[in-house]
Parts: structure tokens; C-alpha cells; sequence
């Protein structure tokens, strides 16, 4: 404490001036720090949410009058609308699915990467490039990579000998969601890989000392130390990808658009359809809020969980 | 309906001020941008382009670019004679109907917006009627395509100005056909099983054709198909979902038998899919607007000798097409919409369309009966046939998506939802057609049953 | 500045004395406020830990697993990379390998830099990257601040409200938002996406400083506090300079965000000029049923390797400022 107060000391002369009692008073200095952020946040998020959340209970369609229905739209895309509820549950495979193999892989990654061998920084570099490059045009790239006649992937596997024949990446359901899965992983471990490796570097090495000279085996050092110390940077990851994730439209919309026989659509893309390419509107904000309570709990659920940590 | 109103308000407010500050000069200068005046309007009644406006034109990339070029040179052309400016935006093909539908939301936008398809029926109220115009062209150009007025009159009034077709037609390997022992391309659907499986035992070539999500290629195939079974998705009311019969049935049974046959029905290919294929010399045959045609000729000169044209087959019941149909509507929140309208009425004119026609090389073909004669026909004799899947000796040949239904908000849902598409690729896939016919109805059922 | 050195001395969860502490030994880091790991670049040999030293056990447990990796990973730009230089017949000619280019072209890079306005596109991208990130920076941190030392009502809740704000999907907001843009008259002005972007940037890098801040011991603010100075010097020249890491992890993540959005961008930004990469590419790269794969694939690699290389610098700043906010988030 001394050193600080030394420290202190040292500037009090040029910090010395009158001061603003009103702003030191914390409520009101708090609230004037929040209006910039906030502004903009009701104005430009909050505002049109609004609008969107009073689409979804209307019968909007662009360019008409909307008239309040109120949950029709709710009630018809459950009962009468087959591509939706498939969307559903695309939905939440591919949130789950990707979510799971972005985990495990970027643990792999960071341990890996945690460790010392040369051009350790170029490769830092490299990994970051999935996530840099604008999702569009490399999901472009990937459809190529997949095309139904040319797929280079296929190739490679072919030639290779992996496999007898390729894969036909967009014609089939099952197919075109593992394509959709592989380029989102392709995207997203790498972010996953570099936070937890920043995780992993701020654990101090004495506990992984301790815990061998007790005769922990790696595994045993894994679980019990690595994990939990990085359970932190953990949830954070897993929070904010999962909800991206689930809201994702470019990379579903560019790589296969509901293809085959709109069997891989997701909430966002099947939204898009009904909103933009059908023209109803309303429908469009119904299917894109529908999974909004949900998601509100759940992510209350795991943000008070973290602040009990 | 105030809106006509007052458009016709204004109308006489011009002609009076025409009337009074020299008409004459004033009609010269029109015809002298809008061709020979037709019956049916007086030179006065044209909309006069304001000196000093800015309009937008936003419309698609068109697969030639020379074709672009030469609308902005047009543009240029107007702007510069009527002391205006005309700026064309182009986006993806995909890019149109968001731009489109936030521009209706906003209120704001383009003056003038190209139309695919049948969105004049959906935005229908941020649109500028169109009448006088329209009857003129009918006037200087003759009868239009029906296919272009079932898109762009809405309740009797004209919502948009009719443009053009983009025709598809049948691209097949003479020389792989030849080796198959086939000598001209199959009139039938029925034909075209025989042919496929032959070519595929001779070649290894298959000919192929989209059953997905393509905008363009999977439209132009699967409604003809359906139609020339006899099947329709709805009743001539509207209303009426007529898609679960005998005729719907045994369109889905040729697509089966096709497949077993060697024909290849691809799920996941979207309209590049078959240009990228048949140029790299893995089909024998496929559906496609000339786009196909064209780059063979300007750009690899691969397969162009090779390569013949051919309209639809027909099945059982008829012969039925359907092409890709562009029209300009002028919006209602132009601020210059007589500028607008004037500058579509430009590049109607039968110079400026025939200058478009030819650097498009085919890929485009007119919507007004005087259109059909153009010169571009007659550079390439295979062109022809690009011309004859949208007028036939005359005849208009096409329908559109939702046939015999008038276009409407339902028939674009359905079109845009690619249930038709749908319906075919899941009977392929799984031999099953009567569950495809099923599923196909619950989804229109729930389409067409919204108020 | 005395006190700022000062300042690293004091570290209450440190975990050692300044010696490498991260597993594995990669570089020293020196242990900044709570013991965050600022990696300073190698200085000493690295450490193999508990591998095995032998050459067989690194190839085992390192090189390979890292190499297969980076392989995976940059596969796909290494065939971006070769398809940028490939003619279009030979795109489509699969006779021979498709991993190699015969007959290299550079027309495609040409067409691209010459025919198309790219580097427009790229001015456009850059300036409402760096200036959407900046205003997100500035309501970040201050909001951050607030968030994480101050105590009133609704606090929590505004908190919290801010990081909902994910749920609501752009696909779902652009439409609306096109109505708030006409009414600003902000068409086809880059201030457009400039106000928008901060709707999705803001969340998260609030959150991110939130956690950085409360990891910097209140010590300091109320020391300098009780010599005289207000809260609003303390968050200037005490927090915010020991927030660094953070803010510019903060700062990488959101320029990476508005670099990457493209709704908002194709709705808001019409004129031809005034685009940005992701619209532009694909509006103009993409012809009726005509891929052009080779510009496609050239615009890819021009749009993404220099941010990369910008990046490759901040790498290890970005790593470390993820740690400290989550850590204590």
C-alpha cells in the first residue's frame, strides 16, 4: 500500500482542481457514462426491435397496412407451417453440433498452442484468418470447395483414397447440415482456440508443479485444473457464440439456402424467406422472434451462474 | 386510386401549359425520344422528362455485361438530351428483393425498380400506375406477351411497364447425341427418357437439370412439367389447391422414371450449377437461358460448335414453357416520376431496344409483338430458338408460376418457396410420390388458405 | 509515469515472482494487474513441458497436431489463393489436379483492381471499420466504467439488457432500421452503418471492459480520490491506461465484426462507389446465373490478408485482453 501511496503522491499536484461535486456523485456520473452507449442502443437496436416485435403480431406485408392479428402469426407457423418447425430443429442441431466440436477443438488448439515451437506466431496469425475474412466471401469459397460438380473436397478425398466416392455436400438433408456444421467450425474454433488459449496462459504453473509431485496423471491435471480455471473464459465463449450461433444467417443463407427441398433451413434463413422472398413480413418477425423467450432465459440462467462464480 | 387521380389532374394542368407554350416544339422533342408515336396517346400526354432530375434506375447484373453497358450508355444518352441525370444501379440477381422490399418499407428508394416475376402483385401499393404509358407502347409496339401483362396489371391497372423475357431453352452436345445414335433433340418428355438413358450408355454424359432452389433453372423446368401432365398447383379461382391428382401424380412419376433412367435431377444445384457443369464438359444436355450458348461462343469457343438449342418438350397435355419474365415499375415516392417514366419509355423505344437486344446477343428477348422481328434473331440461326420459347410463329408461348391462377401475393409465396421444386425433389428422392403430392398440398393448403 | 510502474508492482492474485507462468513456458510474461499475461516475446529457449524432450515426443505432441492444424485451417485460402490465378477454363477443367495452376493468370487481380471500384470498396470498409469501432470503443468504455464501479438502480438490469441485445437478429432489424435511416436521410452515407454497427459492437465489448475494469484494484481510484482528484480524472488517467489490453481486444473484436456485416451494408449503401467489400464483391462479381470464381476468390484474399497482417501484430494483446475481462467477467 505504501508504494501506491507514494506513487500517489507523486502527481497530486497536477491532479489537484476543483471539483465537480454533481459529477462525483456516482448515480448521476453513472448514468451520464451509460447515455452515449445507450442512445445509440435505443435508438437503433431497441426502437426497430420494437417495430420488429409489433410486426410479428401484425399481418404486415411490405408496402400495405398492418393490422393487429395478434398471435396468429405464432399460431400458424406452428400448426401449418412444416418447413418451420423442421427450421427449429435444424436450429438447435446446429447450434448444438458446432457449439460442441468448436469446444473441443479449441481446447485442442489452445493446449497445443500453449506449448513453445517455432513460428508460434505466424500460426497464431494463420488461425485467426478464418475469423477475419468476411464471412460472405468465405463461405463463397466454401461452396466451391463443395460444389456438386467440381468439389476440390472431393477430389482430395477421392484421391486420396479416404473414401470411394465423394460426398454429395448439398444433396441430401443430411449432408447439407454436416456442410453447414464443417464451415461454421472451420470459422469459429479458431476464436474459440485463441480465448481459451489466453485463458490458459494466466494459469499459474505452480498448481500444475503441485498437483504432479501429489502424482496426478495429465488427464487427472486437465480436468481438475485446467477446466476449472478456465471455466470463466469458458462461459463467456460459450454464451456469446451459442446466441450467434443461433441468430446466424449468412453462412446458412450463402452455403446452401434450405437446399435440398428446403430440408436445411434455419430459423434466420427461413425467416428471410417468408419475410423478403414471400413478402410477409409479419411471418418473417414472428419466426425470427419465436425463440427469443427462450433464449432471454437461458442467457439470464448462464450470466447469473457466471456472477456467482 | 387518388393517385390516378391525380396523375390525371396533373396531366391536363400540362397539357394546358403545353398547349399554351408551344406543343409542337414540345412533341417533337418527345417523339424524336420515343419513336414513332401509336395511336392511343397524344405526343402532349407524354411524360416530359424535368430538366435538372436524378433518377435511379436499379435493376440486376445482367449475364452479358455488354448488355449493362449499353443501358448505361442509353442513359447517358437521355440524361445529356434531356438535361437530367439517369444513374443505373446494378445488384446480384439475389440482391433485388431486399433492396426492393426495404425500399418499400422506407418508403425511399429507386425511381424505378426492375421487377422479377410477379412483384408488381406484391407491392402493388408503392408502385405508380402506368396505364397511359403502357397503352402507348401498345400503340407503337402491338400486343404485348400475356405472360408480361399477367405480372404487371394488378386489379385492372397497370402497375409496371412491360420489358422482357429471358428465355430458357434445351442446351444439348450434338456431337454426344450424335454418338447416342440421336439425331435432333426429343419433342416429348417421354422422348427425353428414351434419349437420356441412350446418351448416358453412349457418353457417360448425363443430361441434367436443377430440382432445387434455383430461381431461374428450377421455375423454367419443373411448372412446364407439371403443366404438360396436366397438373396445377391451383384452381383458376386463386383459391382452390388442386395439386393432390392423377395428372400432379404422373408428372412425379416421369421425374422418378427419368432418374432411373440416367437423368441426373440435382437437389443442390442453383442456377450456376449447370452453365459451370456443361462448360466443363460433364453434362450432355440441360435448361438454361442463353447464357450458356453465349459464353461458349465469346469466351471458350470449346463447345460451341457442338452445342444446339431446342425448345421445351411436351408431355400429354400440351406444350408449356415458362421463362424468366423483367418488367420497370416507377415508384411512388419518385420525386420525378414523369422523368421516370420517360426514361422507361426511352429504352423502349424501338432503337434503343434493339441496340439492348443486340449487345445482349440472345440472352434477352422483347415483350411487344414489334419486338419479335428484331435483327438479333437473325444473327445466329440458333438464336431463334430462344425467340420461339417466348413467341412461336407469332403465338406467346409461357406461363407463369401459379398457371391458371392469376398471379397474386399466394402464387409468389408459393413460388418463392420453391414448393412446386420441392414436391419433385422429394418424390426423386425417395420414389415416393404420393407423399410428395401430400406434403406439397399441406404447404399450399397453408399458403393459399391465408387471408 | 512513477506511478503506472508503481502500479505493477502491486498484483494480489500474482502468481509468482516476473518468471515465466504459463504452462509450457512460451515466452516470459510479465505479470501485469492481477497477474493478466502480457506476452512479451520470447526471451529466453522455450520450455517443453512435460512431453518428453525427445524429438519424437515433440513431433508427436506438437508438430504434427499444429501443422495438421494450420493445414486444415488454411486450406481453404490456399485455394482461394490458386483460384484467384486460375482462367476460367481452367477452372472448370478437371482433366488434371485441381491443387495446381498450369497457366497462372493474373487477370482476374487485374479486372478486379481496374473494372470494379475494390478499392473504393476497401476505402469505404476501412473508414467504417475504424470509426463505428471507435464510437463503440468510447460508449464501451464508458459505459463499461460505469457498469463495473457504480452503484444505482437498475445497474444490474441495464447490464444485462445490454447483452440480450444479441438475441435480436439483424434479419429481423434491418427492415425497421430502413425506415429510421430514411427518416435521418442517411441513404447511401457511410454514417449509416457508422451509427448502426455499434448496435452489435457494443454489447460485447461492454461486457469484455466491464470484467477488465473490475479486475484493476479499486485502490488505485480511491487513492487518487482522496488526494483530490474526481472520478472522472481517476477513469482517465488511472483506469483506462491499465485497460489497454482490453480495450484493444475489445477494439480488435469489433473491427472484425464491421469488417465481416454485410445486411445493413447491402440495404443502406446503394450508389456503386460508395459500397463496401462484401456488397460490392458480390453485387458485381456475381452475374445473372455467372459466378466469376476467380475475382470472387482474388476480392477474398485482398479483403482479408491485410486486416490479417494488421492483426498478426495485436495478436498477442488481443489474447491477453480476452483473459483479464473474462476472468473477472
Amino acid at each position: 500500500m505504501n508504494t501506491a501511496t507514494q506513487a500517489a503522491q507523486t502527481p497530486r499536484v497536477a491532479l489537484r482542481r476543483p471539483r465537480i461535486p454533481f459529477l462525483d456523485r456516482e448515480a448521476p456520473l453513472g448514468y451520464l457514462l451509460l447515455a452515449p452507449a445507450l442512445l445509440l442502443l435505443v435508438g437503433f437496436l431497441a426502437y426497430p426491435f420494437f417495430i420488429g416485435l409489433w410486426l410479428s403480431v401484425t399481418n404486415a406485408a411490405a408496402g400495405e397496412i398492418w393490422q393487429y392479428v395478434g398471435l396468429a402469426n405464432y399460431r400458424f407457423e406452428f400448426l401449418n407451417d412444416r418447413v418451420f418447425l423442421a427450421s427449429i430443429w435444424n436450429t438447435f442441431v446446429y447450434t448444438a453440433v458446432t457449439t460442441v466440436f468448436k469446444l473441443a477443438l479449441g481446447l485442442f488448439m489452445a493446449v497445443l498452442l500453449n506449448q513453445a515451437f517455432p513460428f508460434q506466431r505466424f500460426v497464431r496469425a494463420a488461425l485467426l484468418l478464418p475469423f477475419i475474412i468476411p464471412t460472405v466471401l468465405s463461405t463463397l469459397a466454401w461452396r466451391w470447395m463443395f460444389d456438386p460438380t467440381f468439389s476440390v473436397v472431393n477430389w482430395v478425398i477421392t484421391h486420396t483414397g479416404l473414401a470411394v466416392r465423394g460426398v454429395n455436400w448439398f444433396g441430401t438433408p443430411h449432408a447439407a447440415m454436416a456442410s453447414m456444421i464443417i464451415v461454421n467450425v472451420w470459422r469459429g474454433a479458431p476464436f474459440y482456440g485463441i480465448s481459451f488459449l489466453a485463458g490458459l496462459q494466466v494459469i499459474p504453473v505452480e498448481l500444475y508443479e503441485a498437483a504432479k509431485v501429489d502424482g496426478a496423471t495429465r488427464r487427472h491435471q486437465f480436468v481438475h485444473i485446467t477446466l476449472p480455471m478456465l471455466r470463466p473464459v469458458l462461459l463467456v465463449v460459450l454464451l456469446l457464440s451459442t446466441i450467434l450461433t443461433f441468430a446466424d444467417f449468412q453462412l446458412p443463407y450463402v452455403l446452401t439456402n434450405g437446399a435440398p427441398y428446403s430440408s436445411s433451413h434455419v430459423l434466420a434463413t427461413w425467416a428471410y424467406a417468408q419475410a423478403i422472398q414471400g413478402g410477409s413480413l409479419g411471418v418473417g418477425a414472428a419466426i425470427s422472434l419465436v425463440l427469443f423467450p427462450v433464449l432471454s432465459i437461458v442467457t439470464a440462467g448462464v450470466l447469473i451462474a457466471l456472477r456467482h462464480d | 386510386m387518388a393517385d390516378d387521380s391525380m396523375r390525371r389532374r396533373k396531366g391536363w394542368t400540362r397539357r394546358r401549359f403545353l398547349q399554351t407554350t408551344g406543343a409542337a416544339t414540345a412533341a417533337v422533342a418527345a417523339g424524336s425520344v420515343l419513336g414513332a408515336p401509336g395511336g392511343g396517346m397524344a405526343a402532349a400526354m407524354m411524360p416530359k422528362p424535368r430538366a435538372g432530375a436524378r433518377i435511379r434506375l436499379l435493376q440486376w447484373n445482367s449475364f452479358v455485361p455488354q448488355a449493362d453497358a449499353e443501358i448505361r450508355r442509353q442513359a447517358k444518352e437521355f440524361g445529356d438530351a434531356n438535361n437530367c441525370t439517369v444513374e443505373i444501379e446494378t445488384v446480384s440477381g439475389d440482391q433485388l428483393q431486399p433492396r426492393t422490399v426495404a425500399a418499400v418499407a422506407a418508403g425511399n428508394g429507386p425511381d424505378i425498380i426492375q421487377m422479377q416475376y410477379s412483384w408488381p402483385h406484391l407491392y402493388t401499393a408503392s408502385t405508380v400506375v402506368v396505364t397511359n404509358e403502357v397503352n402507348y407502347l401498345l400503340g407503337a409496339l402491338g400486343k404485348v406477351h400475356p405472360v408480361n401483362e399477367a405480372f404487371t396489371k394488378v386489379r385492372g391497372a397497370w402497375r409496371a411497364i412491360p420489358y422482357c423475357h429471358v428465355p430458357n431453352a434445351w442446351h444439348y452436345r450434338t456431337d454426344y447425341f450424335q454418338k447416342a445414335g440421336v439425331s435432333s433433340f426429343p419433342k416429348t418428355w417421354d422422348e427425353l427418357i428414351v434419349v437420356g438413358e441412350k446418351v448416358v450408355k453412349a457418353t457417360g454424359k448425363p443430361i441434367a437439370q436443377t430440382i432445387g432452389h434455383a430461381y431461374g433453372d428450377s421455375l423454367t423446368m419443373w411448372n412446364p412439367v407439371l403443366w404438360g401432365f396436366g397438373g396445377q398447383e391451383v384452381d383458376k379461382d386463386g383459391h382452390t389447391v388442386r395439386i393432390n391428382s392423377p395428372e400432379t401424380d404422373a408428372a412425379l412419376q416421369w421425374a422418378i422414371r427419368a432418374a432411373k433412367a440416367g437423368i441426373k435431377w440435382y437437389p443442390e444445384w442453383l442456377d450456376p450449377d449447370n452453365n459451370q457443369a456443361y462448360h466443363a464438359d460433364r453434362i450432355s444436355a440441360t435448361l438454361n437461358g442463353a447464357s450458356i450458348y453465349i459464353r461458349e461462343v465469346v469466351e471458350f469457343h470449346k463447345f460451341d460448335k457442338v452445342t444446339g438449342v431446342a425448345a421445351m418438350p411436351s408431355g400429354p397435355k400440351g406444350n408449356f414453357a415458362m421463362n424468366l419474365v423483367l418488367n420497370h415499375a416507377v415508384m411512388r415516392w419518385s420525386r420525378d416520376v414523369d422523368t421516370a417514366k420517360a426514361f422507361v419509355l426511352s429504352l423502349m423505344d424501338k432503337t434503343n431496344y434493339s441496340k439492348w437486344l443486340a449487345a445482349s446477343r440472345g440472352y434477352n428477348a422483347g415483350a411487344f409483338e414489334a419486338q419479335n422481328n428484331d435483327p438479333v434473331w437473325k444473327t445466329d440461326p440458333k438464336l431463334t430458338v430462344f425467340r420461339d420459347v417466348v413467341t412461336f410463329r407469332g403465338k406467346p408461348v409461357g406461363n407463369w408460376p401459379g398457371w391458371p391462377a392469376a398471379p397474386s401475393k399466394w402464387t409468389t409465396q408459393s413460388q418463392t418457396q420453391f414448393v412446386i421444386a420441392d414436391m419433385f425433389a422429394k418424390a426423386v428422392a425417395n420414389g415416393d410420390s404420393k407423399a410428395a403430392m401430400a406434403d406439397a398440398e399441406a404447404k399450399l393448403k397453408a399458403i393459399y388458405g391465408r387471408p | 509515469m512513477a506511478l503506472l510502474s508503481g502500479l505493477r508492482q502491486l498484483s494480489p492474485a500474482q502468481p509468482g515472482p516476473a518468471s515465466p507462468t504459463a504452462r509450457g513456458g512460451t515466452a516470459p510474461v510479465s505479470s501485469g494487474v492481477n497477474g493478466v499475461g502480457v506476452i512479451r516475446g520470447r526471451r529466453e529457449r522455450p520450455r517443453g513441458h512435460d512431453i518428453g524432450d525427445t524429438a519424437i515426443g515433440r513431433w508427436v505432441r506438437i508438430y504434427i497436431p499444429v501443422w495438421t492444424l494450420v493445414l486444415v485451417t488454411l486450406f481453404p485460402f490456399y485455394w482461394m489463393f490458386i483460384t484467384s490465378f486460375k482462367s476460367p477454363s481452367e477452372l472448370l477443367d478437371f482433366s488434371r489436379s485441381p491443387l495446381f495452376v498450369i497457366h497462372p493468370t493474373l487477370d482476374h487481380y487485374r479486372h478486379l483492381l481496374t473494372q470494379t471500384h475494390f478499392g473504393r470498396w476497401s476505402l469505404n470498409t476501412t473508414i467504417v471499420a475504424v470509426v463505428s469501432t471507435g464510437i463503440s470503443l468510447v460508449c464501451s468504455i464508458l459505459a463499461g466504467y460505469s457498469l463495473a464501479r457504480f452503484r444505482y438502480r437498475g445497474a444490474n438490469a441495464i447490464g444485462w439488457g445490454i447483452f440480450v441485445t444479441y438475441l435480436v437478429p439483424p434479419t429481423l432489424l434491418f427492415l425497421p432500421l430502413a425506415v429510421v435511416i430514411k427518416e435521418l436521410h442517411l441513404f447511401n452515407n457511410l454514417w449509416s452503418l457508422i451509427l448502426t454497427y455499434p448496435t452489435f459492437l457494443i454489447p460485447f465489448s461492454t461486457w469484455l471492459l466491464i470484467g477488465y475494469f473490475k479486475s484493476i484494484p479499486r485502490e488505485l481510484e480511491e487513492s487518487a480520490l482522496v488526494d483530490g482528484a474526481t472520478r472522472l480524472q481517476t477513469m482517465v488517467r488511472i483506469v483506462i491506461p491499465l485497460a489497454i489490453p482490453g480495450i484493444l481486444s475489445a477494439g480488435m473484436f469489433a473491427f472484425t465484426l464491421s469488417w465481416n456485416e454485410f445486411l445493413y451494408s447491402l440495404i443502406f449503401m446503394n450508389d456503386t462507389v460508395a459500397k463496401t467489400i462484401s456488397v460490392g464483391v458480390t453485387s458485381e462479381l456475381i452475374r445473372g446465373d455467372e459466378f466469376f470464381w476467380g475475382e470472387l476468390m482474388a476480392a477474398s484474399l485482398l479483403g482479408s490478408l491485410p486486416v490479417a497482417l494488421l492483426y498478426s501484430f495485436f495478436v498477442d494483446r488481443f489474447v491477453a485482453g480476452l483473459t483479464a475481462g473474462a476472468v473477472k467477467g
